[in-house]
């Protein structure tokens, strides 16, 4: 049973950190969560929300369809009216007597959020603990936290004259979002350095990098995307594992720095989190039209991984291989998201990370004795500038390889995953994973998750002969995926066949099920 | 106040570059490497390559500077070649962004001292942004600019420091603009040393060098320096600069803004401002120190 929270208000009330509080603690108490974010790009005023579903059963998406409101204040409830259903339960603090209505009656100041929690909680029946421990988690050190707990003391020993039961395991969840996978995937790939300039949706790991700098050397902004990049390639050349993050704007300026990656042999790790573009497009929400940049933006040609995750879990396991490959073949590897991913809260039962080892450098510049050279130039083995016809062959002979071991080594890991029974194959990537998962249920098809973008799994090639009807789902517009499928295994999918959703909003499940169910699948 | 006084004619001849080339006889079993020079027969370059050498040489056998420690970190033009010149540690990056790429090798690993050569056109031009925020944020590194004014392995086009009426191809009727005075940019800027020299003087090139490695903080050397192919003002270099010494801030602006770059007036010439700052590197130790966080070196 999945069960839906709105959480609505100003931009400024703190309508993102109420959820996450909320989504943590019930994680805790044995539900599983997803929590999608919602927000223009302003920072007091307007409108943002959230969507927290709550379930006894694994979910991956959200639903408009609200089973109880937190409004934060009275406009929510006019924007988000056609969503309402006749039980659906409003928790509010500004006098309005009406059915179904709860009015809290806190004070107006910096705890009335946690009024808003605890009701919930309350109404839920749930124990307090779980939210007073992430509460106390969260604010350790702060001078709010004394304030805060007594406030939820106070509204638990309400009555609030309203129950509702929704079913939930014993066992506690883990729950992270994008940006925080890709940092722990980072933290324990032993990153040293993180350059990144702030882009929305990609600033969100600098924050987590940038707290956790007791574990990483240095997370740093410098003065452009294009400065951060090539201290990128510059820090990988003193010795260490680099990183840089961005959005599609600013990766555009950072291809000239692959490119000399792509030349210099030097291992680079790049954080890719899309959203809907061209140029400055909807800044504050989600697509998913890089992927043909990721795989080819650059001049020239060289070698490189492309990984594109689906869920906060995937975040780490990928980006640790990004990590891994990239030092032990020189090569950049993109860790492909985007902000449906890194910004929203995914949750899963306890689990153990299979830490991949990454190999160590043998040379770096001060050592003694050693001289550690790299050029943008094409060079010999000496790394000495040359332009003779047969060192420039042999020299691109030498990178363009790379390519092949790549394909090689990457077999190692999931390039892709398959889930589900049935005669028709839906092909999707990235954030969209969760929605379709979730549709599957509903749906006789198989669901194929591509993974790897560079090198690509030519094997899924067996899926797409077997299937009887190839879909697509997409959140772009030109359904760029189905370009590289096309190249990879030849097969080319059919436009009434390619379900795109490029409006900025993420899919949810039912569209899928809508939009395949017109299309003929059961 | 500053002393002035005329250098001495700066010709190089035969003669003196032949003894050049045998004071460095030292260095060459350190330095040099066995790819071929591909710079202009003549070209102030191998002053500036040599006055390099023997820097680097004496700061090495004097024990002031090991030898690994030394990154050279080159742009894109007839200045970058130096990577292939000198048998150090060291990167050839692309054409603008040689700080960018130093800033990385220096917080990968502050032991680390890089040395960017960089022209006009990719410092002035193509790296303004990182040249003004390399003076900001006083990294512990040198910057040496070959300034000659002109864009040469392209086959000299104006850069944004080429005087006023300098007609080229693609400035058929004359540079309009008024170029940039890169001195008093870097001051302005909060540079922790500056210095300006003349190609034509091996000696002087050598002690600023010098003076520059061994400094605490972002170094910053402009070398003025004639293309002998599309921008010769080996004449006003010999004629028309005087020496000058290390002043104050105020002064060493007001003496930065007595010459603007044409081909007329006086340049002066020497290290204009020196102060010790903390570094960039120091501040973040500082910072962690501070915040009791784990040092990884």
């Amino acid at each position: 049973m999945r069960f839906n929270i709105l959480i609505g208000g100003r931009a400024g009330q703190g309508i993102n950190e109420l959820a996450n509080i909320l989504s943590r603690a019930l994680g805790k108490a044995g539900f599983y969560v997803f929590n999608y974010r919602d927000y223009g790009s302003l920072i007091t005023g307007g409108h943002n929300f959230n969507i927290l579903c709550i379930s006894d059963k694994k979910i991956g998406s959200f639903d408009y369809k609200y089973d109880v409101v937190l409004a934060l204040n009275k406009e929510t409830l006019e924007i988000h009216r056609q969503n309402f259903h006749k039980n659906t339960t409003f928790i509010i603090n500004f006098n309005e007597n009406r059915e179904n209505f709860i009015f809290l009656n806190a004070n107006k100041d910096k705890t009335e959020n946690m009024a808003f929690a605890t009701a919930l909680f309350k109404i839920l029946g749930l124990e307090k603990d779980y939210l007073l421990d992430e509460v106390k988690k969260r604010f350790a050190g702060k001078s709010m936290l004394e304030k805060d707990i007594e406030v939820i003391e106070h509204f638990y020993s309400k009555d609030f004259d309203k129950e509702i039961k929704v079913n939930h395991e014993k066992t506690s969840k883990v729950v992270l979002n994008g940006a925080e996978g890709t940092a722990k995937g980072a933290v324990i790939s032993g990153v040293d350095v993180y350059f990144a300039y702030p882009m929305t949706p990609a600033t969100t790991l600098l924050n987590f990098l940038a707290k956790e700098q007791d574990k990483i050397f240095f997370a740093y902004t410098f003065e452009d995307e294009i400065s951060c990049a090539n201290a990128g390639v510059g820090a990988s050349f003193s010795g260490n594992r680099a990183m840089i993050g961005t959005s599609g704007g600013g990766f555009d300026l950072m291809t000239e720095a692959l490119s000399l990656q792509g030349m210099t042999e030097l291992p680079l790790v790049v954080y890719l989190a899309q959203r809907p573009g061209p140029s400055t497009g909807v800044p504050t929400y989600t697509g998913q039209n890089d992927l043909l940049v990721a795989c080819f933006g650059g001049h020239g040609e060289f070698s490189r991984v492309v990984i594109a995750p689906g869920n906060a879990k995937e975040c780490i396991e990928k980006t640790n291989e990004a990590f891994y490959l990239a030092e032990k073949f020189g090569v950049t590897s993109i860790i492909l998201t985007d902000k449906h991913l890194v910004e929203s809260d995914f949750s899963f039962n306890e689990f153990k990370l299979k830490e991949i080892k990454i190999p160590e450098r043998k040379l770096k510049p001060g050592m003694p004795g050693i001289l550690f050279r790299r050029s943008s130039y094409e060079h010999d083995s000496d790394w000495n500038n040359a332009e003779d016809a047969k060192n420039v062959k042999e020299s691109f002979e030498k990178r363009l390889e790379k390519q092949k071991m790549l394909e090689k080594e990457a077999k190692k890991f999931e390039m892709y995953k398959i889930y589900g029974k049935g005669k028709d194959l839906i092909i999707g990537w990235g954030s969209t994973k969760g929605a379709i998962l979730d549709a599957l249920d509903s749906l006789d098809a198989r669901f194929l998750q591509i993974l790897y973008m560079s090198p690509f799994p030519k094997e899924i090639s067996g899926f797409i002969k077997n299937a009887r009807t190839v879909f697509i789902v997409e959140n772009n517009a030109t359904s760029q995926l189905s370009k590289l499928v096309a190249q990879n295994t030849g097969f080319i999918i059919e436009d009434r066949n390619k379900i795109l959703k490029f409006d900025g909003r993420p899919f949810i499940p039912q569209e899928i099920i809508d939009e395949l169910k017109k299309r003929g699948v059961k | 106040m500053a002393r002035q006084s005329k250098i001495k004619k700066a010709r190089i001849t035969k003669k003196e570059m032949k003894k050049a080339e045998k004071v460095c006889d030292i260095s060459k079993a350190w330095l040099d490497t066995n790819v071929k020079n591909t710079w202009c027969p003549g070209c102030p370059n191998f002053l500036i390559l040599d006055a390099f050498k023997r820097a680097i040489c004496e700061l090495a056998t004097s024990g002031q500077k090991k030898k690994e420690e030394l990154v050279v970190v080159t742009d894109i033009g007839c200045n970058a070649k130096i990577y292939d010149y000198v048998s150090l540690s060291g990167i050839n990056a692309l054409h603008g962004r040689i700080l960018p790429l130093a800033f990385g090798i220096k917080a990968g690993n502050p032991n680390l001292k890089p040395v960017c050569f960089g022209g006009d056109g990719g410092t002035y031009n193509e790296g303004l942004s990182h040249f003004l925020n390399a003076c900001r944020y006083n990294m512990d590194m040198t910057l040496i600019v070959h300034n000659n004014q002109v864009f040469s392995l392209t086959a000299g086009q104006a850069s944004t420091v080429t005087e006023q009426g300098f007609v080229e191809k693609t400035h058929p009727f004359g540079v309009k603009e008024k170029p940039f005075n890169p001195i008093a940019l870097a001051l302005e800027a909060g540079v922790s040393f500056v210095a300006r020299v003349s190609a034509l003087d091996i000696m002087e090139m050598k002690r600023v060098m010098q003076e520059a490695i061994m400094h605490k903080g972002f170094a910053f050397i402009e070398i003025l320096q004639p293309c002998i192919v599309f921008h010769n003002n080996s004449d006003f270099l010999r004629t028309s600069t005087y020496k000058i010494n290390e002043m104050d801030f105020e002064n060493a602006l007001k003496e930065a803004r007595k010459w603007n770059y044409s081909q007329e007036g006086k340049a002066g010439l020497g290290i204009f401002f020196r102060k010790q700052d903390r570094t960039f590197e120091q501040k973040n130790l500082e910072w962690k120190l501070r915040n009791k966080i784990k040092i990884i070196s």
